[in-house]
């Protein structure tokens, strides 16, 4: 079986995370924070290197829209309804476009969680830990998510602080910021980048 | 910044208490006993999980097509004898979907589902049970109909997140689409989960592919083409007779007064209205459709709210990702929980590969291809695979060589 194959690969060097304690539960809990870290870590260096592989075409995509967001509001602040429903339809359009390589650029920041899920399924599949006066139990699924949300958390409080990271983040807050106002944030990226 | 501190909160508390509730589970506090299971034909569930681990010790033994043998290696979904979904091709296959998400959009959806029915032979495997096994039949189509919604729920987690951070969300908005898309996306799973043959599916699915393609085919045409040049030269214009002093719309969305038939909201300076009953409505049936078909809706969110309901494209964009987020997260939930669809965490994650690498690749060709030709291409492969899944579907056998 081909998943079998690629999680026993694998297992040799995952199975070392969740043997620090001695203590069964308390190394399942460890491990699973620690794996759920280095899949944050590593789908945002993903996500690092594919925008700057793909920073001019996300930038057109995304002036593109932004452009036709602030014309239809203006047109709208102007009492054009017609003009605000072509160009309205228009920034529909390009959202198409916006949406879809975001999709695409999401499996950047995610792909490593499936892996992770697909070799914990296959080491822990029988593990159920029981949630307290409810006959429900927590199984891998949900113990790697509970872990996988303060990782994100934990590494969103020190990026600023990482070299690499850190300054892609000011890029794309540079993009945030952009949301319609044009010019000024552009030049902001164009120091930054 | 008081709601944000308020939000903030509301999460930490919550992520702390399951996080407690984890911890005094593992040592045993409020412990409960399991229920006994029950065996069938093939007398054990081989190991497999859940419900599908059920249906299977009800299929008949034997090395036949629709039969499992226990024996044989074990596949797509851990099942013995199960298709061995080759790694490479499911790369491959992934790298030609982020292609299309990266030039053309929706369509990638599309043709992922193409991936899961045909290329990876899960549609046929499946097929073989529908006389033998029903139940395994059922719960097998329904594990394809989560996986194509896999996409959508990663893409949109990652969208809306990032909207929030622009202050885009019209919180009242996402309510009622919300509350409306939670009942579709959870209503379909639970009326159809583990009922629809595969033979249906592909037929519904065939359906909605060839409306994809009639739409494309109508941007192709001369009117559809004219009216997209129209509005881009009335962009144009109004962009020259504006300049760069258009609105200011760093101000985020301010919800001014509401009430349960109506919500006003100023943004840019500009109120907007609305009447919830709309969006919860839109939301239900448009999450009934994608939850049915396993596809995200996003590309229906948009046209509706800025058509029917009249809300700018600016606010619509955040708003339908943190709607495509919930109605994904409730369908998928429903489908493993209620219907006990199954999950090949490998196909998922090489898939993301894929389709990452298939998206860097897309920006770099798209010049040499004009978007109109684009179009066409894939207005020919909508048309093509529409009428495949559809007739196979419903009339039992393939109209086109597939």
């Amino acid at each position: 079986m081909e998943s079998e194959i690629v999680f026993l690969a694998l297992d040799r060097f995952l199975v070392v995370l969740y043997g620090f304690t001695g203590h069964p539960v308390s190394d399942y809990f460890l491990g699973t924070f620690i794996l759920a870290l280095a899949a944050v870590l590593l789908g945002e260096l993903t996500v690092a290197l594919a925008f700057q592989a793909n920073r001019k075409h996300i930038e057109a995509l995304n002036d593109r829209l932004n452009s036709l967001q602030r014309l239809s509001l203006a047109a709208l602040e102007a009492g054009e309804r017609e003009r605000y429903r072509a160009l309205n339809k228009e920034a529909n359009d390009a959202f198409g476009k916006v949406f879809f390589n975001a999709a695409a650029l999401s499996a950047a920041y995610l792909w490593p969680v499936p892996f992770a899920l697909g070799w914990m399924q296959l080491r822990f599949a029988d593990v159920h830990i029981p949630l307290p006066f409810t006959p429900l139990a927590a199984n891998y699924l949900v113990v790697f998510l509970l872990f996988y949300v303060p990782a994100r958390l934990l590494f969103a409080a020190v990026r600023p602080k990482l070299p690499y990271f850190g300054r892609i983040q000011r890029v794309l807050a540079s993009y945030r910021s952009t949301a319609g106002a044009g010019g000024e944030a552009a030049q902001q990226r164009g120091k930054v980048g | 910044m008081k709601k944000n501190r308020l939000w903030n909160a509301l999460v930490l508390v919550m992520l702390s208490s399951l996080l407690v509730a984890l911890v005094l589970g593992a040592g045993g506090v409020g412990a409960q006993t399991p229920a006994p299971q029950a065996a069938g034909k093939v007398g054990d569930t081989l190991g497999v999980p859940g419900k599908i681990g059920k249906a299977i010790a009800e299929a008949p033994l034997g090395t036949g097509k629709g039969q499992i043998d226990p024996g044989a290696p074990r596949g797509w979904l851990g099942i013995p004898g199960a298709p061995q979904v080759n790694p490479v091709v499911t790369f491959l296959w992934a790298v030609w979907v982020g292609w299309i998400f990266a030039t053309v959009g929706a369509f990638g959806g599309v043709m992922a589902g193409v991936g899961h029915v045909t290329v990876y032979g899960l549609g046929a495997y499946t097929a073989a049970f529908k006389e033998t096994a029903p139940t395994l039949n059922r719960l097998l189509t329904d594990s394809i109909r989560v996986s194509n919604q896999f996409l959508a729920l990663l893409s949109s987690l990652v969208s809306s997140v990032n909207y929030y951070r622009m202050r885009r969300l019209v919180w009242p908005l996402g309510l009622a689409l919300g509350a409306g898309s939670i009942l579709g996306a959870i209503l379909v799973p639970w009326l159809s989960g583990g009922k629809v043959t595969l033979s249906q599916y592909q037929g519904w699915f065939g359906l909605f592919v060839l409306l994809v393609g009639i739409i494309l085919l109508y941007e192709t045409t001369p009117r559809g083409q004219a009216r997209r040049k129209a509005a881009s030269e009335a962009a144009r214009a109004f962009e020259k007779a504006i300049g760069e002093k258009g609105a200011e719309t760093a101000q985020g969305v301010k919800v001014t007064r509401w009430n349960p038939s109506r919500v006003h909201f100023t943004f840019c300076g500009v109120e907007f209205s609305f009447n919830p009953l709309w969006p919860v409505l839109g939301g239900f049936v448009i999450a009934a459709i994608s939850s049915f078909i396993g596809a995200g809706g996003g590309f229906l969110y948009v046209p509706f709210l800025t058509s029917i309901v009249g809300l700018p494209m600016f606010i619509v964009a955040g708003t339908s990702a943190l709607t495509v987020f919930i109605s994904m997260v409730s369908s998928i939930t429903a489908y493993i929980k209620i219907a006990g669809a199954g999950i090949d965490w490998l196909l998922v994650g090489t898939q993301l590969v894929g389709v990452f690498v298939g998206s860097l690749i897309g920006p770099r060709t798209q010049k040499y291809i004009p978007d109109v030709w684009l179009k066409r291409l894939f207005v020919l492969l909508a048309f093509y695979v529409g009428l495949g899944y559809f007739s196979k579907g419903f009339f039992g056998r393939a109209w086109v060589p597939m």
